[in-house]
């Protein structure tokens, strides 16, 4: 079916449970009012307009235009344009995000104005730029490894822990899941992407995510910085009196203006950035550049529906059903949060889109639904431990955040490479609008009727630990999945055979052979085969069977099939049987990567071959 | 005369490629590969309205002749092929390369498909990101009735940007099936308008099938089986 079909199907699967539930609850324990009722089913049906058109569009612009920007970041020539240009990507897609502004605020508020809104902002802003910054310059060295990388980057964070309050604690990690909104991800993901495909090499898989999750570090360091140099310690005052909306369509149409307002602003800045390197670098050809045109507003429509729809649909929900469940006995409380964290979490936009980046990265190596379930086990648990906190305020949150992430971060060396940068991402994927709003108003709601409860603090400490939770279970997740650990070939760097009888190609019977190894292995065999007088090749990425690299997840019987890689030649047929020999010959090709080499005559119009893939 | 070994191509709807996996696993396939690609739109409706992606799932099996046309009959049967945009499957004759093998043995016994076996031929075209399109098109112009879109990386080149990357151009790999009397046009077709004459444009080269499923030659939709 279309693409934007497929991704309607895939926006109402995730998202029909939690309409389920939310009207189970209201027919059975939650005494809701038509006028909300009728609203949230109005929010959902424009959630899902909003969400699959925002998706659609997303694909046809955030994607090529981080594509576009990331290659421009990784051709270039200076180490200083490398970091002006990744700094600048950072500092802009952050600086404009709407939920930073309204966090901005509240921290003005509840620091008693001593910390000013656009301080509070452009130090986010700054900090998102150099974890970048620093992360760009990670992926494109490729060293130090990331697991290391990150694991430096918490132990900072751990350390200043010590000076904070826990209050400065919640805002700060609260502060990292703002940032990571809804148009920021998808952007950073794409980034991510395009810099490692351009980097290629065996750890392009790996480089292709972990830049949200960088990203998300500098929002955390930054709140914490400024806490510590304004000498702020408490937070005062109390969220606002709760004034809910009237009627059934009004709300909705109020709130859109002002959300299209936002959401232009967010979009802008990039926009710009790429429109100008595009007139003045890129070119590129005019139906690519109205497609990207169409992309972004679709994107804009989209994601200004899809907000509204959160806004003034689901807001208000989840506000009644925390304050009714609230009154009831703690354990429904706790139940129905971690029932609510496992279903919402699947209809944040990010999550869509981070699953899409899975499936081509890896070419279904790891399945979708796999990664999709662990996360919403992880911020079901997340959800139902911040009812608890609520519940009894002897509970801290240091007592779940920092245990969380120290497992993770010792997990991060012993779990498969590609889950590492998947799960330190899905920390900022989870935390998106459908968590700040829906999940947050059902916490505030229960923090408001049990007495005991901060309605503030508690409140950023929900957001605190969704973008925790997700971190730690993909991370066990990935530490269960761990590879049969296969020593990738180092490449030796031998100057190739020019052969000479080359050089009139047109006049040669040409043979293709089709080459299929284990993921890592292509660029030995091409190695391999240049040596012998191949040319070019071209290298495609797929999964497939083998008996030996089964990975098998215990209990459950899930399993991961094995990456591929399969190597098309074109050889003049007379050097087609040396190539196909020197490649089943090389021991290392043969018992680590399982190859197998297919040779079949082929009539080929290959005149311009020997420039096509380079210097032999 | 060796038995004729041949790679079996199946391409699927995104999603169904495990269904089909299992199926052949119990013909007796063993090395299966699946990779992701995009189909070509059939509807004109669609196309008009700007749809013009579909996802797709490609396997390649290693197959024995009789193995693959024992795949033929049961996938055709399990997934009803025959259907209209149900998925398709082809057979291309492939040596697989034992280490072993003397030259003269190869040089006599393989490549001794005889020409009318040959139903149909697949025209693969390796061109730069971006442009597998243009080439459906005019594929297209020339008679083809679709296509499927692989994304690949060719083999890197070493660059003197400030970090020490081989680039790794992104490509994208064309695979068109199209019966033995159209394919000197489309190919001359592709060939001219994408300019894979110039040099760095792309290359093209076309494989023989000898046996297909599931292709629904032209528009009155009268489906054309291999007879093998």
């Amino acid at each position: 079916m279309s693409l934007l079909f497929e991704k309607t199907k895939e926006v109402l699967r995730t998202l029909l449970p939690v309409v389920i539930l939310v009207l189970l609850l209201c027919f059975t324990i939650v005494d809701v009012e038509t006028d909300v009722l009728v609203r949230f089913l109005v929010g959902s049906v424009l959630l899902l307009i909003g969400l699959s058109v925002f998706l659609y569009g997303v694909d046809l612009s955030m994607n090529p235009i981080g594509e576009y920007m990331s290659q421009e970041v990784a051709t270039s020539k200076t180490p200083l344009k490398i970091a002006i240009l990744s700094f600048l990507l950072g500092f802009l897609i952050t600086v404009a995000e709407p939920d930073l502004l309204i966090l901005g605020s509240q921290i003005q508020e509840a620091s008693g104005n001593t910390l000013s809104s656009s301080i509070i902002v452009y130090m986010v802003s700054i900090g998102v730029g150099v974890l970048i910054l620093l992360g760009v310059f990670r992926l494109l060295r490729d060293k130090p490894s990331y697991n290391a990388f990150m694991a430096v980057i918490y132990g900072i964070i751990f350390i200043l822990v010590f000076f904070v309050s826990e209050e400065f604690l919640a805002i700060s990690f609260d502060a990292s899941g703002a940032t990571t909104g809804a148009l920021t991800t998808p952007f950073v993901l794409a980034i991510s992407l395009g810099l490692s495909n351009i980097k290629g090499g065996k750890n392009e898989e790996e480089n292709s995510f972990g830049l949200v999750g960088a990203m998300s570090a500098g929002p955390i360091l930054a709140v914490m910085l400024m806490s510590i140099i304004s000498g702020q310690k408490n937070i005062q005052g109390d969220a606002g009196e709760y004034v809910y909306a009237e009627g059934v369509i009004w709300p909705i149409i109020s709130k859109f203006p002002g959300i299209l307002l936002e959401s232009l602003i967010a979009l802008l800045p990039i926009t710009i950035l790429f429109f100008f390197y595009n007139y003045i670098k890129f070119k590129i050809p005019k139906s690519e550049f109205k497609g990207i045109i169409k992309g972004l507003v679709l994107t804009l429509l989209g994601l200004t529906v899809f907000l509204t729809a959160v806004n003034s649909g689901f807001m208000d929900m989840g506000r009644i059903i925390g304050i009714e469940i609230g009154k009831m006995s703690p354990w429904i409380l706790i139940g129905t949060g971690f029932l609510l964290g496992l279903i919402v979490v699947l209809v944040e936009p990010a999550v869509h889109v981070l699953g899409e980046q899975i499936e081509e990265v890896t070419s279904g190596h790891i399945p979708l639904g796999l990664i999709r379930t662990t996360l919403s086990i992880g911020v079901g648990i997340a959800i139902a431990l911040s009812m608890v906190r609520i519940v009894v305020p002897e509970v801290k949150l240091w007592y779940f955040l920092i245990p969380g992430f120290l497992i993770a971060i010792l997990l991060s060396f012993i779990a498969d490479p590609v889950f590492v940068g998947i799960a330190y991402d899905a920390g900022g994927v989870a935390s998106g609008p459908m968590t700040a709003t829906f999940v947050l108003a059902f916490a505030q709601g229960a923090a408001t009727i049990i007495e005991t409860a901060n309605v503030l603090v508690d409140g950023f400490g929900v957001i605190a630990m969704v973008a925790m939770s997700p971190v730690l279970s993909i991370m066990i997740l990935g530490t269960i999945f761990r590879h049969k650990k296969v020593e990738y070939p180092a490449i030796v760097k031998k100057p190739a055979v020019t052969s000479s009888h080359l050089v009139d190609e047109i006049n040669l019977e040409h043979d293709c052979i089709l080459v299929i190894v284990n993921r890592g292995f292509a660029e030995k065999v091409v190695d391999v085969a240049r040596q012998s007088g191949a040319k070019g090749a071209t290298i495609m990425r797929g999964r497939g069977t083998g008996e030996n690299q089964k990975v098998m997840l215990p209990i459950i019987n899930i399993e991961l099939q094995p990456e591929k890689e399969i190597i098309w030649f074109i050889t003049a047929s007379d050097v087609s049987a040396p190539i196909a020999d020197s490649l089943l010959s090389d021991q290392q090709l043969e018992q680590d990567g399982e190859i197998t080499v297919f040779v079949s005559p082929t009539e080929a119009m290959v005149r311009s071959f020997t420039t096509i893939h380079g210097p032999g | 005369m060796a038995i004729i070994e041949t790679l079996f191509f199946t391409v699927v709807d995104r999603g169904k490629a495990n269904a089909v996996l299992h199926k052949a696993q119990e013909c007796g396939a063993k090395g299966v590969t699946i990779l992701l690609g995009e189909g070509t739109v059939q509807s004109r409706l669609l196309r008009k309205m700007g749809v013009t992606e579909l996802h797709k799932e490609i396997l390649v099996i290693s197959a024995s002749e009789e193995l693959s046309d024992r795949l033929h009959d049961t996938l055709c049967k399990t997934f009803s092929l025959s259907k209209r945009n149900k998925g398709i499957a082809f057979t291309i004759p492939f040596k697989r390369w034992h280490k072993q093998t003397s030259v003269q043995e190869e040089k006599t016994s393989d490549y001794s498909i005889c020409d009318d076996k040959i139903t149909h031929y697949c025209i693969i075209t390796v061109v730069d990101k971006g442009r597998g399109r243009e080439c459906i098109k005019s594929a297209r112009a020339a008679g083809a009735r679709g296509g499927t879109l692989i994304h690949g990386r060719g083999a890197g080149i070493p660059t003197d940007f400030y970090f020490p990357l081989v680039i790794e151009p992104q490509k994208e790999i064309v695979m068109i099936i199209t019966t033995k009397d159209k394919v000197s046009a489309i190919r001359e077709r592709i060939f001219s308008d994408l300019e894979l004459g110039k040099a760095g444009n792309g290359i093209l080269f076309t494989l023989p099938i000898t046996r297909t499923s599931g292709l629904v030659e032209d528009r009155f939709g009268e489906s054309k089986e291999g007879t093998s």
